[in-house]
């Protein structure tokens, strides 16, 4: 034992003292990082778009205008609203608060229930001034001014040689210089491109399609109609769906008046709504509502398994290279005049899997200093779901399930390095194993959401998938005997597999030439010494 | 304790049809300084390790330091394998207590007992060196510290010469000797003969996995009777029944500048013959020679004339 602990510590040290390791293991907190930070900024990091809308109706303008001002209302209350959680005094967990306790929280509550009425709310109220008026005694003493975002969209005005009354397609040639980023439009001192045309023909209220003109199918000329969205950017669908939504209301407006119906009721009847409340039958009683936490919990082992298998292909690598190391700088055969073959093997077993903790810790530890540092209402949230998590039952599952993964593939990667000469070798002899450990994670999210079905039950009794599809399942209390008996199943498999790669690892490891064919590997297993 | 730290009773390997050893009985007393000399393919190694339990024998018992496995009494034994290798990115230092802790050094003495070795073999400058850093010389030096960090018993050292300059094979003579010196066995194989005459008490010659000769150093070279070689003008044949000369005979004139019509002839004498009688007897006959060389049989003789027809068809084989 004193020697299989002496060879696992410098297994240990060997791989965390080598620059590679730190920088694979900061790598990921720091790729979360940037996600993080960039998420946030990209939002507010989009450049000003200038579009220009020409509508020869004169009917639908002000509606599109309206409803881009709304679209930047709706910017500034969400990052008010935002700036109000993270700067209000008290320290109550807002988030996922159930009870309003004051006008601002009212204003929150609503916020998160209905985001349109809360907008009409805010735009009637008188927006911006009024809320921080409001909200300026529940702000503690040193926060910050709010900054209003950037508008998204602004309009900008035609360039004098277009006739805005010519036909469509004048217009469209007379600007499509502007649009390809040809010709520059004149805006202020500055002179900007154009990101959007918005032409609203003359003609278009021939378009309309109706239910009834609508039957028997759709137009059967092939030419543009409707309103024409002219822009180079395929992905920001920001501008045309604010317009399609806009316009279609103003229609829809106006075929309201037509047939005298109540614009007023039709807006209150669309608003009506019934909140459906989930509930956890598994529950006590009382306590069944579903939670932030709770949903959470159900989609948390997915995060376990990609940890477990991350961890793992980390700890091929090193086991990989650590033996073929071995072997082909011939240390072996000093070492095996020293330990047993067994000792060897466990001695690399313990100490890569020390090197697989430690990469975990180390994540766990700058995710968690990361928390700590860069407080935002996101990472509050974070920390309340990970004081639930952290108190479920899925820890122990982890910890189990990561162990006897991380054996049973380890013994199989010893055996397959003890074979190698070189790293090429080994590569060509894992990647049969490489596909297996894929299929868990191709399947991941289909278990996730069927937990106890067919596939997932299939699945949990192939030891090498248990430990990843058990851990997948581990939140849907899945039946006893696939608890108990993929545990027990696991177990001896894992126990098999070491006992048999010591066989071959204790054969293959004075090996020389080509690796060994399956019928020679066979023999390995079967013979009982070297 | 017993005298005999090694033995070795009809020891046989066999890798499916090739037998890689074949019946080998030895016997190593305790202090002495043994050679295992052979060609290559031999089956040194094959022995060394089957020695090491790194490998079992198909048949045969075997005995080191009183036990039926090396195993059983690893901590005792220092190895150094043919095919030399340590991990690169170790300090040199770290790499000699880290062998020495694995046969059960406590880790500080382990590290005094390191810097100790590279002081007193002049690689003290080198301790905080990485492996890789080393030169190939140095780093087999680094690796012969290693297997002798812990003091073992019996030391065993496969090919330590070879890759080492002059100076560093006469430095790693001395270590034998030192180790000798401390009551330590050394059993050591090599292809270089003047090293085994130097440090050599017994010698083991195997070929093709056989033992063709296990003795000393005086019984190996009393294999092939001395040799006296004569240069002259004469047909010198009828020395033949001088007492003392076993044979002689006629054999091509080596080396240039020669007087033409000079001739060369090997004479076979005795083991305590004295020369002077044959230079006398020249002399009484009248026969001018232009050379006279009396030369002890050396190990290299010795090792062409038992393995030299044997490797040499090996090796085209």
């Amino acid at each position: 034992m004193r020697v299989t602990l002496l060879i696992a510590w410098r297994e240990y040290l060997e791989n965390v003292k080598t620059k590679g390791f730190w920088i694979g293991v900061l790598l990921v907190p720091v790729i979360f990082f940037m996600i993080f930070q960039l998420s946030t900024r990209l939002a507010t990091a989009t450049p000003t778009r200038y579009y220009l809308l020409i509508d020869q109706t004169g009917q639908y303008a002000e509606s599109v205008e309206t409803a881009i001002r709304r679209e930047h209302q709706r910017r500034v209350m969400q990052d008010f609203m935002r700036y109000l959680q993270e700067n209000r005094s008290d320290t109550a967990n807002l988030a996922i608060s159930n009870e309003p306790a004051n006008q601002m929280d009212q204003l929150l509550d609503d916020f998160g229930n209905d985001e349109v009425a809360a907008l009409d709310d805010w735009l009637s109220n008188g927006g911006l001034a009024f809320a921080l008026q409001m909200a300026r005694p529940y702000l503690r003493p040193d926060t910050p001014d709010f900054e209003e975002p950037r508008q998204q969209f602004i309009a900008a005005v035609p360039p004098p040689e277009l006739d805005i009354t010519a036909p469509a397609e004048t217009i469209v040639e007379t600007l499509r210089p502007f649009l390809n980023g040809e010709k520059r439009l004149p805006v202020g001192d500055n002179n900007v491109s154009l990101f959007a045309l918005i032409l609203i023909p003359a003609e278009v209220n021939n378009d309309i399609v109706r239910p009834m003109t609508a039957m028997g199918g759709l137009p059967t000329d092939s030419g543009t109609r409707g309103v024409q969205y002219w822009a180079g950017n395929l992905t920001d669908t920001r501008l045309p769906n604010a317009i399609q939504t806009s316009i279609n209301n103003a229609i829809r407006q106006q075929e309201y008046m037509d047939r005298n119906i109540d614009v007023n009721a039709v807006r209150d009847v669309q608003r009506t709504r019934l909140p459906v409340s989930r509930m956890d039958p598994s529950k006590v009683a009382g306590d069944e509502q579903v939670s932030v936490a709770d949903t959470f919990r159900q989609w948390a082992p997915m995060g376990f398994v990609y940890l477990i298998f991350i961890s793992l292909m980390q700890s091929v690598q090193y086991l990989l290279s650590n033996t073929i190391e071995e072997k082909s700088n011939r240390i072996i055969e000093v070492l095996l005049a020293s330990v047993t073959p067994g000792e060897l093997m466990m001695g690399k077993l313990l100490g890569i899997g020390a090197t697989g903790i430690t990469t975990i810790v180390a994540w766990l530890a700058s995710f968690f200093a990361f928390i700590q540092l860069y407080q935002t209402i996101e990472t509050t949230m974070i920390v309340q779901i990970l004081d639930v998590l952290l108190g479920s039952d899925l820890i122990p599952y982890f910890v189990f399930y990561y162990v006897c993964c991380y054996t049973l593939y380890a013994g199989i990667f010893l055996a397959i390095g003890s074979l190698c000469n070189t790293l090429k070798e080994a590569q060509s002899l894992m990647m049969p194993l490489m596909m297996v450990m894929m299929v868990p994670i191709l399947t991941m999210s289909f278990i996730a959401q069927d937990p106890n079905g067919t596939m997932a039950r299939v699945m949990s009794w192939i030891p090498l998938f248990t430990p990843f599809t058990m851990m997948n399942r581990a939140a849907a209390q899945p039946p006893m005997i696939d608890v108990v008996g993929t545990t027990v199943l696991l177990v001896v498999s894992t126990i098999t597999v070491l006992w048999l790669s010591g066989r071959v690892f204790r054969q293959g490891i004075l090996r020389t030439g080509q690796p060994p064919r399956i019928v020679e590997l066979w023999r390995m297993m079967r013979r009982r010494t070297g | 304790m017993s005298s005999t730290v090694l033995s070795l009773s009809n020891v046989s390997k066999r890798y499916g049809d090739f037998t890689a050893v074949n019946r080998i009985n030895l016997s190593i007393p305790k202090g002495s300084v043994y050679g295992f000399l052979g060609p290559n393919g031999a089956g040194k190694t094959t022995t060394i390790r089957m020695i090491l339990d790194i490998i079992r024998p198909d048949e045969g018992e075997i005995e080191v330091l009183g036990c039926k496995s090396a195993m059983q009494v690893r901590d005792r034994i220092g190895y150094l394998p043919e095919e030399k290798g340590l991990y690169k990115k170790m300090k040199v230092w770290a790499i000699i207590a880290y062998f020495a802790t694995l046969k059960g050094i406590h880790r500080k003495d382990a590290k005094q007992r390191a810097f100790e070795l590279l002081e007193r073999y002049g690689l003290k400058d080198f301790a905080n060196s990485t492996v890789e850093s080393l030169s190939k010389g140095m780093g087999q030096k680094v690796q012969v510290l290693s297997s002798i960090a812990h003091n073992p018993e019996l030391i065993i050292l496969d090919e330590p010469f070879s890759g080492l300059d002059p100076v560093n094979q006469e430095v790693l003579e001395q270590l034998i000797k030192d180790l000798k010196d401390n009551g330590q066995t050394v059993i050591f194989s090599t292809h270089i003969m003047q090293h085994a005459e130097r440090l050599c008490e017994r010698l083991l010659l195997i070929t093709q996995g056989c033992k063709v000769f296990d003795g000393t150093v005086d019984e190996a070279r009393a294999i092939i009777p001395r040799r006296v070689i004569l240069e002259c003008q004469n047909d010198v044949a009828a020395l033949a029944d001088l007492d003392g000369v076993l044979s002689v005979c006629e054999t091509p004139v080596s080396g240039d500048g020669r007087i033409p019509g000079t001739r060369q002839w090997e004479l076979y004498v005795k083991e305590h013959t004295n020369p002077q009688l044959i230079l006398q007897h020249c002399f009484q006959h009248g026969i001018s020679l232009s050379r006279f060389d009396f030369t002890q049989t050396s190990l290299h003789d010795v090792f062409v004339h038992l393995v030299g027809q044997q490797a040499r068809e090996h090796k085209f084989r």
